[in-house]
């Protein structure tokens, strides 16, 4: 197992200096300049010129490669073009609120996904069954956006039993409904896989084994069973980790939350290159370690990858 | 008995009255202001503020020498009165006395000058500060006129010769040479007196901490979230009864990025302020119609034509582009009717704009036949290229149609903002979508700024148009200081534009803004909702 856990980890580290270089890549062939959209409509070459020379943006891009990877390692990625504050303070300011929603989707999409899928799994062609189905489907179907939306309009206006959107002062109950909204598509798509893996499982010979033994229906289901089909689960979690960071950009802007989400899309708007550096390094890093650990969650579940 | 009856309900009425004023009075002070801004402010520190949000922010926590009154003119704010020398090249500021920095900051955190009393000096430094070469002020050039600012820029002195302080309460700044609108840029949002003692104590984290003489103080900014700021209770300014303004405990933006939920925001009370946005526009009209404000805003939306590319460079397809588009229609259709069409350049209420003006009506035969005259009888194919949003999208997929009606096949491509305005700038678009709004009430802002020559390319004639009568009336319109010759200068110089056409003329904006009904005191400035002020709002709630 410890073979197994270094060779993963040793793994990470050529894709994280290759996500280095395609961060920097996509971020000196875009086209817009940071510090003309900083200048507004309308700017004075000469004070343009003295900006981008203070944005290192003057010098030749192998210069500015090999200042970036320094930078990184070294912990410093300088400051907002837009507001000069540090890339690492406005990362840090609004990483609690990516973190929770994430956090706090992925909870809701596991331990409702999970069960709702046993439960679906185990009550075959019942009505409970095609109810869950159906809303698997439409959770699946159904884009952020416009679920974001409607529970606004459902819970906020019409009921009132939510404040409205933003943090008020930084409330649990403005946390809900951007749970809820980011967290239906990964927990629709997992009630699906877990339903349908239960009942590959269910079918096999070990299975009907363990019935045949004697055991209680939760027994075989939770202790036999379960293990087996969630392998597929556990890496579609690792993938969601992906989509939920996608996810949380739409969120944070319909619910007006000030999070990574929010940040790097501004920050793609006006060409501000350390943060836009910064967030998807960050980001990539999540995303990377996120996988890392569903790899190592495997040789868990299946000693069998252990030993490949 | 009956007179004694009447004599005691009129006295009970007036006493009731009466209360009921002294209470409205009383009644004026507290609450919060809720607002809604639709991105974060990039900037609170007023020499690097470029964008109307970083705008709004810094006109409630500092205070410049003179400001715009809501029909667009000048009058005096930090500044009591002012002469000006005959040769129109020095202003005398006669300051008004008893203005002082916020004392405390941040929940009561005292700033690094104490609340000391601003004096000429401290304009003097303020100057200094945002044209000097190290502060990298984006709009330091907006004052390039003062003398000694090129000599300061290059390092040659240390200091800007033209500004200086006669005594406590004088400022005197000289021009190299005369300027009509130097007031009106004066009023912009980055010439606000700051306190060298702040900005020096935070450095480069100035923007965080800003310090002004505004009817607010800063108390807090959540990135992306909420920008908070408290009564100043030491302000200045009383209002006509000699009650102290603000009446407003505080206020709070929020930044909601989406105007759906800005409208949702809104309807639920939430936000007290808001811009409505199609779908909601005519629904928001309609149900609040004494709280909808709109009004024309100083600014003209154009698609311009790069003149040295083919084929704009012949005057009649620039012309034939003007006559082949049907703007009332377009305006009706895709914009539920609220701007209006544009004859020319200057927009309707400012000084200088030409209600003669006779500018290009739909004539889409004239059109065809200028085309035919210039040799594209056939009509041509050109791409317009356009920074992505809804309402652009919308305004030029009707045009389009318009265009093909006359045989123009016009291609749309949308582009990022920034990679918009750098192939515009660069002069690789011929065909492209642009708009302007004023940064001070004067048609030198458009003329001079947008079609002159001598700014071709980033600072501001993207459409590379050069002619030369054209320069001459908007140079000499910059130094008269008679505005009656100001303005046929600028009427003529207008015309010429107009003629040789380097723009499609396409309308001049509105701005509009909706309040809740228990909003008192609410103007909306003729530069819109950025340039409000809320040192007489009041809510009545």
């Amino acid at each position: 197992m410890f073979a197994y856990f270094i060779r993963r980890t040793l793994g990470v580290i050529p894709v994280i200096l290759g996500v280095i270089l395609v961060v920097f890549i996509l971020t000196t062939i875009v086209p817009g300049d940071p510090a003309r959209i900083m200048m507004g409509q309308r700017g004075d070459p000469e004070t343009l010129k003295l900006i981008r020379k203070e944005m290192g943006l003057d010098e030749p891009t192998h210069v500015q490669l090999v200042k970036f990877y320094k930078d990184v390692f070294t912990l410093n990625l300088g400051r907002s073009y837009r507001n000069n504050m540090t890339v690492i303070e406005s990362i840090k300011s609004r990483l609690p609120v990516t973190a929770t929603l994430a956090i706090g989707a992925m909870i809701i999409a596991v331990v409702l996904g999970v069960s709702i899928g046993i439960y679906s799994a185990t009550h075959q062609y019942t009505w409970q069954d095609y109810l869950s189905m159906i809303f698997s489907l439409l959770g699946i179907a159904s884009p952020v956006y416009f679920v974001g939306l409607i529970m606004v309009i459902i819970f906020a206006r019409k009921l009132g039993w939510v404040p409205g959107t933003g943090l008020g002062n930084g409330e649990w109950i403005y946390y809900v409904l951007p749970i809820l909204t980011l967290g239906v598509r990964p927990m629709a798509l997992i009630v699906r896989l877990t339903r349908s893996t239960m009942l590959e499982v269910v079918h096999q010979d070990y299975v009907k084994t363990a019935r045949a033994k004697g055991l209680k229906e939760k027994a075989v289901i939770y202790k036999h069973a379960l293990k087996n089909a969630l392998i597929p689960v556990i890496t579609i979690i690792g993938l969601q980790t992906a989509s939920l960071l996608s996810g949380v950009m739409l969120t944070e802007t319909i619910y007006s939350l000030p999070g990574l989400g929010r940040l790097s899309i501004q920050a793609v708007t006006n060409r501000d290159f350390p943060i836009i550096r910064g967030v998807v390094l960050f980001m990539a890093l999540v995303f990377v370690l996120a996988n890392l650990l569903v790899d190592l969650s495997y040789g868990f579940f299946d000693p069998r990858i252990r030993y490949e | 008995m009956k007179k004694k009856l009447i004599s005691i309900i009129l006295t009970a009425v007036l006493i009731v009255g009466l209360s009921a004023a002294v209470m409205a009075e009383t009644d004026k002070y507290g609450g919060v202001w809720k607002d809604a801004l639709q991105s974060n402010p990039p900037q609170m520190d007023p020499a690097q503020s470029t964008d109307t949000k970083s705008a709004e922010m810094i006109y409630q926590l500092f205070e410049t020498l003179v400001e715009y009154d809501s029909e667009g003119n000048i009058k005096p704010l930090l500044a009591e009165s002012w002469d000006i020398s005959e040769d129109a090249q020095t202003y005398t500021f006669h300051l008004r006395k008893g203005v002082h920095f916020h004392a405390e900051t941040e929940g009561g955190t005292p700033t690094a000058n104490g609340g000391r009393e601003v004096t000429a000096e401290d304009w003097v430094w303020t100057f200094n500060h945002i044209t000097s070469p190290e502060t990298k002020s984006p709009r330091a050039y907006f004052i390039d006129m003062i003398k000694g600012y090129d000599a300061y820029r290059n390092g040659e002195t240390d200091k800007l010769a033209g500004v200086r302080a006669v005594d406590k309460y004088t400022l005197e700044v000289e021009l190299e040479k005369p300027f009509a609108p130097f007031l009106g840029t004066l009023a912009y949002n980055t010439f606000v007196v700051m306190p060298k003692e702040d900005v020096n104590k935070w450095g480069e984290d100035w923007n965080f901490h800003p310090v002004g003489t505004g009817a607010f103080k800063f108390e807090s900014w959540e990135q992306d979230s909420v920008v908070r700021m408290s009564r100043n209770d030491n302000y200045w300014m009383k209002d006509e009864d000699g009650n102290q303004l603000p009446y407003l405990e505080a206020l709070e933006f929020r930044i909601i990025p989406d105007y759906t939920m800005m409208w949702e925001e809104f309807q639920i009370g939430n936000i007290y302020q808001t811009y409505v946005d199609d779908p909601f526009y005519l629904d928001a009209k309609e149900n609040y119609p004494d709280t909808f404000f709109e009004l024309p805003q100083l600014g003209t939306y154009y698609y311009g034509m790069n003149v040295e590319k083919e084929p704009f460079d012949d005057k009649r397809v620039r012309q034939a582009m003007n006559y082949a588009i049907n703007r009332e229609m377009m305006i009706e259709l895709v914009q539920n009717g609220r701007n209006t069409p544009a004859k020319g350049i200057i927009p309707p209420t400012m000084f200088g704009y030409n209600e003669e003006l006779e500018g290009y009506s739909y004539n889409p035969d004239k059109a065809r036949a200028l085309l035919a005259e210039a040799g594209y009888q056939d009509g041509f194919e050109v791409t317009l290229q356009y920074n992505t949003s809804k309402g652009h999208k919308r305004v030029a997929e009707a045009l389009q149609a318009q265009y093909r009606q006359v045989g123009i096949d016009v291609k749309l491509q949308n582009l990022d903002w920034g990679s918009h305005l750098d192939s515009v700038e660069r002069g690789e678009a011929a065909f492209f979508r642009m708009g302007w709004v004023a940064d001070y009430n004067d048609p030198d802002n458009f003329l001079y700024v947008l079609l002159h020559s001598d700014n071709i390319g980033p600072e501001g004639n993207y459409a590379r148009f050069s002619n030369e009568r054209f320069d001459t009336l908007t140079e000499y319109a910059r130094l008269e200081t008679d505005p009656e010759k100001r303005k046929q200068a600028y009427q003529q110089a207008e015309k010429i534009a107009v003629e040789e056409a380097p723009w499609v003329f396409i309308y001049h904006y509105t701005t509009h803004s909706l309040v809740q009904p228990y909003v008192n005191n609410y103007e909306l400035p003729a530069f819109g909702q950025h340039a409000n002020l809320f040192r007489d709002v009041w809510i009545s709630k």
